[in-house]
């Protein structure tokens, strides 16, 4: 290798250096769109469902009625959780996984483990303690509380990755706490978060980083 | 302008040298693989260079065994640290003029 002796370079490749090493940054905005999209569809169809079975106050329904009733509907409930989770990380790992290709980058590096460890923690318990509140009859805590846990996980895992990541992280925590104000809102706060969040934010990043050509610092 | 590349810390007149600091200042604690895949470098290339910078007490060393596996993590000295980031003032320096 050459010694670099152009100092704006050396201090370039610095930076670039320091950055890549801490940080994943192939973190592709299309992945939040398409993570969005997906919650959306979810959103559909949970409501669909819940009218179907239940009649107009569907949610309320569910959060005032016995809970065996509230038993009777988690395994719908669990499996379009599960459906949602498994379907936006594909599409998530899909959009990364082609623009790190692009920039002939390695995607399971150790920034990017440290970014899934941080974010799968505070979920994970995030996820379980939602589902105690649901079953022990606190279920209009539900949403507000996976909306707080993701915006705390993704809070936490900003530090590993993108900027935006933050700024997601505390939207989603603020719409948490305005949800649990208005618990007959759950669905449309649902949407607004896990939808509507992931795709503004998608767009912004994809538009900063990847429509036009990357800044090389 | 001589006088001033004179200030410029021999020990990272090595890109490599340069690469493997700029990993230990932005990271706490580092593997060698870690730092081999961040700086895309081979085995020998990269414990050279390591090994240049434990000697002047730029690298801490130190070495575990995971299982059976010997896992080494390296980490940027107290020396290391204030020599880069006094190599990073030289260079902002020489760009000033």
């Amino acid at each position: 290798m050459k010694p670099a002796t152009d100092p704006l370079a050396q201090l370039t490749e610095i930076r670039a250096i320091m950055e890549r090493s801490s940080r994943f940054l192939s973190l592709s905005g299309l992945s939040g769109v398409g993570a969005g999209v997906v919650a959306l569809a979810g959103a559909g169809v949970g409501h669909w469902y819940l009218h179907t079975q239940y009649g107009a106050q569907a949610f309320l329904h569910l959060v005032e009625g016995s809970a065996a009733e509230r038993r009777a509907a988690l395994p719908f409930l669990l499996a379009l959780a599960v459906g949602m989770i498994g379907l936006a990380l594909a599409v998530a790992f899909f959009f990364t996984h082609r623009r790190a290709a692009q920039e002939g980058r390695t995607l399971w590096d150790a920034p990017a483990r440290r970014l899934m460890l941080s974010l799968a923690l505070p979920l994970g318990a995030g996820g379980l303690f939602c589902l105690g509140l649901y079953l022990r009859g606190a279920a209009s805590f539900v949403v507000p509380g996976l909306l707080l846990f993701y915006g705390l996980a993704l809070l936490n895992a900003s530090k590993y990755t993108l900027d935006e990541i933050r700024l997601l992280g505390l939207t989603q925590m603020a719409l948490g706490l305005v949800a649990m104000l208005l618990p007959g809102w759950a669905l449309i706060f649902f949407a607004l978060g896990f939808g509507l969040g992931h795709i503004g934010y998608g767009l912004l990043m994809y538009n900063r980083y990847e429509r036009a050509p990357r800044p090389t610092l | 302008m001589k006088h001033l590349i004179h200030t410029l810390n021999k020990a990272f007149d090595n890109r490599v040298r340069l690469g493997v600091m700029a990993v230990l200042m932005a990271n706490e604690s580092v593997s060698f693989n870690e730092l081999k895949e961040a700086l895309d470098l081979t085995d020998g290339n990269l414990a050279s260079h390591v090994s240049a910078l434990e000697k002047v007490g730029y690298v801490l060393v130190s070495k575990q065994f995971v299982g059976k596996k010997p896992n080494t993590t390296y980490q940027a000295s107290k020396e290391g640290k204030a020599a880069f980031q006094d190599h990073l003032a030289a260079l902002e320096k020489l760009l000033r003029g």
